[in-house]
C-alpha cells in the first residue's frame, strides 16, 4: 500500500514538475521541449502515485532495465536511480537520502545513486512497489542493490542476468532470461504479455533511435544548438519512456527546436568558443551552474559518445523479445560501463572528435563508478592521437559534498585557458 | 617594456617585475590577515627594487588568492603562469612539479611553453609544503635541519600518504617506538610519502624530461633528493623556485600588452 509519507513526497515531486512546466510555458510563450519534459515527468510520477488505486502492479526497477516489457503488460514502472537523481536535481533532497543510506551501512565509496535508492526506500519516500526488478546492466552496484530493495520494501523480485558480449549464444541466453522474466511478471500481475503491443513499442524504439541519431547530426553544427540541461533530458527520454509515444513526442519536439536553431545559426551559448566532448555525466546538482559557466566561457558540449551516441543497428518488430535483448547491446552507456570497452568504442570517440570539431574533452570521473574510470587513460591517449586534450574531474553525480562550485570553476577555467592558449 | 606578475599563494605573496633583460625586481612576503595590505607591500617592494612605479606597469595576478584582489583586473591560472615561467627559465623543460604550501601541481608543456596537461593534488594537506612544516614541528626540527638529516638516512620509515592527520599519528608512533625509529629514517619516510604522491601525478600526465621543480618546497634539498631518486634523473631547479609563477604572470602581462588585449 502507498503510505501517507510516500504519498506526500511523490505529491511534492509531481507539483514541482507541474510548476516547472507552467513556468517554462510562460517563459517560452506556449512551451518548449523543456515544458514537455517537465509535463511528462509529472505524468510519469502521477502514474506511479495512482498505480495501486487503479489496480495496476507497480514495479521498481534499476537503470537500463527493459521496461518496454512492463509497458506492454500495463505494469507501471518506477525508475529507482532516476527518481533519486531527479530528487537530487529538483528537490535538493540528496543529503537526506544519502544520510539514510549511510544509516543502512552503505559506505561513501558505494555509488551515490544506489545509496540514495536505499535511502529513498528506507524513508518510504516513494510508494511501496509490488515487485523489484533489477539486473547487472550496468554495473555491480546495480546487480547488488536488488536484495536490499527487496528487504526494505518487503517485495518479491526478479534478477535479469545480462551477458557481457554480443555473441549469438549470449543473445540466446539473454532472450531466455527475458522469457523467464515475462513468466514472472505474468504470474505476479495476473496479466498475459501483449506481444502485439510489445512489437509496436519495438517499432517505436526504432523511431526513437532514429531521432537520437538525427539530434546527434544537428549538434555537429557550428555553433552547436544543445545545452547541458538538454543533455540530461535527452538521457531521461529513453531511461523513462523507452518505446513510448512520450519519448517520440519529446524527441521530435527537441529535434525540431534544434533544427530551427541550426537554420537560424543560433547556438546553445551566445558566443561559442569551445566545443567539448563530454565523457560520463556531470554532477546533477551542478547542472544550472554549469549552464551559467558554459555561457560565460562560450563552452558547449557537442557530443557524448558514451551516453548519447547509439551503436549501429536496428530492431525487428517481428521479433520483439529478441529486439529488446538486442537493444541492450545498442545503448550508448554500455560502451564504457559494461563489459570490455572495445576497439569500436575508441574508434567512435576518434570519429566523434573529428566530426563534431571537438576542441577538448571533459571526463567527469564519477567516484562511485570506479570501473568506468578505468577507461580514463585509454580514452585520454586515444584523444591525444587526434590532438584533443582531456580534462579529468573527480566528482560525484549526486553527492554535493565531493566538489564545490568554486573547485569545478577553477578546473574548467584552467582547461579553457589551456585550450585558448594552444 | 616592463611588466609585473603577482602570485598570491596560501602562505606567501610573490611579485616579479620583468623587463627585456629579465627580472629586475622581486619580492616574497608572508600573507597577512589583510590580503590587500600584503599584496600592496609585496608590489611596493618589487617595484621599488626595480625603480619603477606600480601605476605605470601592466599587471597579471595568479595563485589561489588572485580573485580576492580587485585592483588587478587581469588574471591567469597558476598552471599557465607556471608553464610560461618555466619555459623562460628552462626552455628544455617539458614538465614542472610545483610544490606549494597547500597544493601540488604537475604540469606538462610543449616546446613553445604552452600547457598541454596537468594534474593536481588539492584534496588533502598530505603531500604539500604545509604538511612538511607540520612534520617539522612534530619532529622538533627546523626544515633545513630535517632536509640535512634526511640525506643521512639508511632506510625509509613507512608513512602512509592518504591523510595528513593519520600520517602525523604514524610519525608519533615511530618516535615513541622502543627502540625509536632513527630520526633520519623517519624524515626520509615523510619525504618519500610526499614524493610518492607527486610520482603518481607525474605518471598520470606522463613523465617527460627535462623536469623542473618549483614552489617553496623545492627549496628542501632532502625532498628534492628523494624525488630525483624516484624519477631516476636530476631535476632542474631555479635559483628562486618560489617566484616562477609570478615570473610567468609577468610574461603573460607582457604578451597581453603586446597583443593589446584586456584579458
Amino acid at each position: 500500500m502507498t503510505t501517507a509519507e510516500s504519498r506526500s513526497e511523490i505529491d511534492i515531486l509531481i507539483r514541482t514538475y507541474r510548476l516547472l512546466a507552467r513556468m517554462n510555458r510562460a517563459q517560452n510563450k506556449g512551451g518548449s521541449s523543456h515544458t514537455l519534459y517537465f509535463q511528462l515527468l509529472a505524468d510519469y510520477y502521477t502514474r506511479v502515485r495512482n498505480a495501486h488505486e487503479e489496480g495496476k502492479l507497480l514495479a521498481a526497477h534499476t537503470v537500463f532495465f527493459p521496461t518496454e516489457v512492463l509497458y506492454a503488460m500495463d505494469i507501471v514502472p518506477m525508475h529507482t536511480e532516476m527518481t533519486t537523481w531527479l530528487s537530487a536535481l529538483f528537490l535538493r533532497e540528496q543529503a537526506g537520502l544519502l544520510a539514510k543510506g549511510a544509516e543502512l551501512g552503505l559506505a561513501p565509496e558505494i555509488c551515490s545513486p544506489h545509496r540514495g535508492v536505499a535511502g529513498i526506500f528506507a524513508l518510504n519516500a516513494i510508494p511501496r512497489p509490488d515487485i523489484i526488478l533489477w539486473s547487472n546492466l550496468i554495473c555491480d552496484n546495480t546487480a547488488k542493490s536488488g536484495e536490499l530493495m527487496m528487504e526494505l520494501s518487503d517485495s518479491p523480485g526478479f534478477f535479469l542476468d545480462n551477458p557481457f558480449q554480443n555473441s549469438s549464444g549470449e543473445m540466446d541466453y539473454l532472450v531466455g532470461e527475458l522469457e523467464d522474466m515475462v513468466h514472472f511478471l505474468e504470474e505476479r500481475s495476473g496479466r498475459k504479455m501483449d506481444w502485439d503491443r510489445l512489437s509496436e513499442m519495438v517499432a517505436r524504439t526504432n523511431d526513437e533511435i532514429d531521432l537520437y541519431r538525427e539530434i546527434g547530426e544537428l549538434r555537429k553544427a557550428v555553433p552547436s544548438p544543445m545545452s547541458v540541461m538538454d543533455d540530461l533530458e535527452l538521457l531521461s527520454a529513453d531511461y523513462m519512456f523507452p518505446g513510448q509515444p512520450e519519448a517520440i513526442q519529446y524527441l521530435t519536439h527537441l529535434r525540431d527546436e534544434l533544427k530551427g536553431m541550426v537554420q537560424e545559426g543560433k547556438g546553445a551559448v551566445t558566443n561559442e568558443r569551445f566545443r567539448l566532448m563530454t565523457l560520463f555525466i556531470p554532477p546533477m546538482y551542478l547542472m544550472s551552474y554549469l549552464e551559467q559557466l558554459f555561457e560565460e566561457y562560450g563552452a558547449v558540449s557537442v557530443v557524448e559518445p558514451l551516453f548519447t551516441l547509439w551503436s549501429e543497428g536496428w530492431l525487428d518488430p517481428a521479433h520483439p523479445l529478441e529486439s529488446v535483448a538486442k537493444k541492450s547491446f545498442l545503448i550508448p552507456e554500455r560502451r564504457s560501463m559494461y563489459g570490455p570497452l572495445g576497439e569500436q568504442a575508441l574508434q567512435d570517440i576518434i570519429d566523434c572528435a573529428e566530426q563534431y570539431k571537438v576542441d577538448g574533452a571533459i571526463y567527469w570521473a564519477f567516484m562511485g563508478c570506479r570501473h568506468t574510470c578505468a577507461t580514463i587513460k585509454v580514452i585520454k591517449e586515444t584523444l591525444s592521437e587526434v590532438d584533443v586534450p582531456m580534462l579529468t574531474i573527480d566528482c560525484d553525480i549526486v553527492d554535493p559534498t565531493i566538489n564545490s562550485e568554486e573547485e569545478v570553476r577553477e578546473k574548467l577555467e584552467q582547461f579553457f585557458e589551456m585550450l585558448e592558449d594552444r | 617594456m616592463q611588466t609585473l606578475g603577482i602570485d598570491i599563494g596560501s602562505l606567501n605573496i610573490k611579485a616579479v617585475v620583468l623587463d627585456e633583460e629579465g627580472p629586475i625586481g622581486t619580492s616574497i612576503m608572508p600573507l597577512g590577515d589583510e590580503v590587500g595590505d600584503s599584496v600592496h607591500a609585496a608590489l611596493e617592494k618589487a617595484t621599488t627594487e626595480a625603480g619603477l612605479s606600480l601605476d605605470s606597469l601592466p599587471v597579471v595576478a595568479t595563485g589561489v588568492g588572485a580573485k580576492t584582489i580587485s585592483f588587478v583586473p587581469q588574471q591567469k591560472s597558476i598552471t599557465t603562469c607556471l608553464a610560461r615561467g618555466i619555459q623562460y627559465l628552462f626552455p628544455s623543460a617539458r614538465m614542472a612539479i610545483d610544490m606549494g604550501a597547500e597544493s601540488t601541481t604537475v604540469i606538462k608543456l610543449n616546446e613553445r611553453g604552452r600547457l598541454t596537461d596537468w594534474a593536481n593534488h588539492d584534496k588533502c594537506a598530505s603531500g604539500t609544503g604545509l604538511f612538511l612544516q607540520q612534520m617539522a614541528k612534530l619532529m622538533g626540527l627546523p626544515l633545513d635541519e630535517m632536509a640535512r638529516l634526511s640525506l643521512q638516512a639508511r632506510a625509509r620509515a613507512d608513512i602512509t600518504n592518504t591523510c595528513a592527520v593519520f600520517a602525523e599519528s604514524e610519525v608519533i608512533s615511530h618516535v615513541h617506538r622502543d627502540p625509536p625509529t632513527p630520526k633520519e629514517d623517519i624524515i626520509a619516510g615523510i619525504y618519500y610519502s610526499v614524493v610518492s604522491r607527486i610520482m603518481s601525478m607525474c605518471k598520470r600526465v606522463g613523465i617527460t624530461r627535462e623536469v623542473a621543480v618549483t614552489g617553496g618546497a623545492a627549496l628542501n634539498d632532502g625532498l628534492v633528493n628523494i624525488l630525483e631518486q624516484e624519477l631516476g634523473f636530476e631535476v632542474l631547479k631555479p635559483a628562486s623556485p618560489q617566484i616562477v609563477a609570478a615570473l610567468g604572470a609577468a610574461i603573460v602581462a607582457r604578451e597581453n600588452s603586446e597583443k593589446g588585449t584586456k584579458k
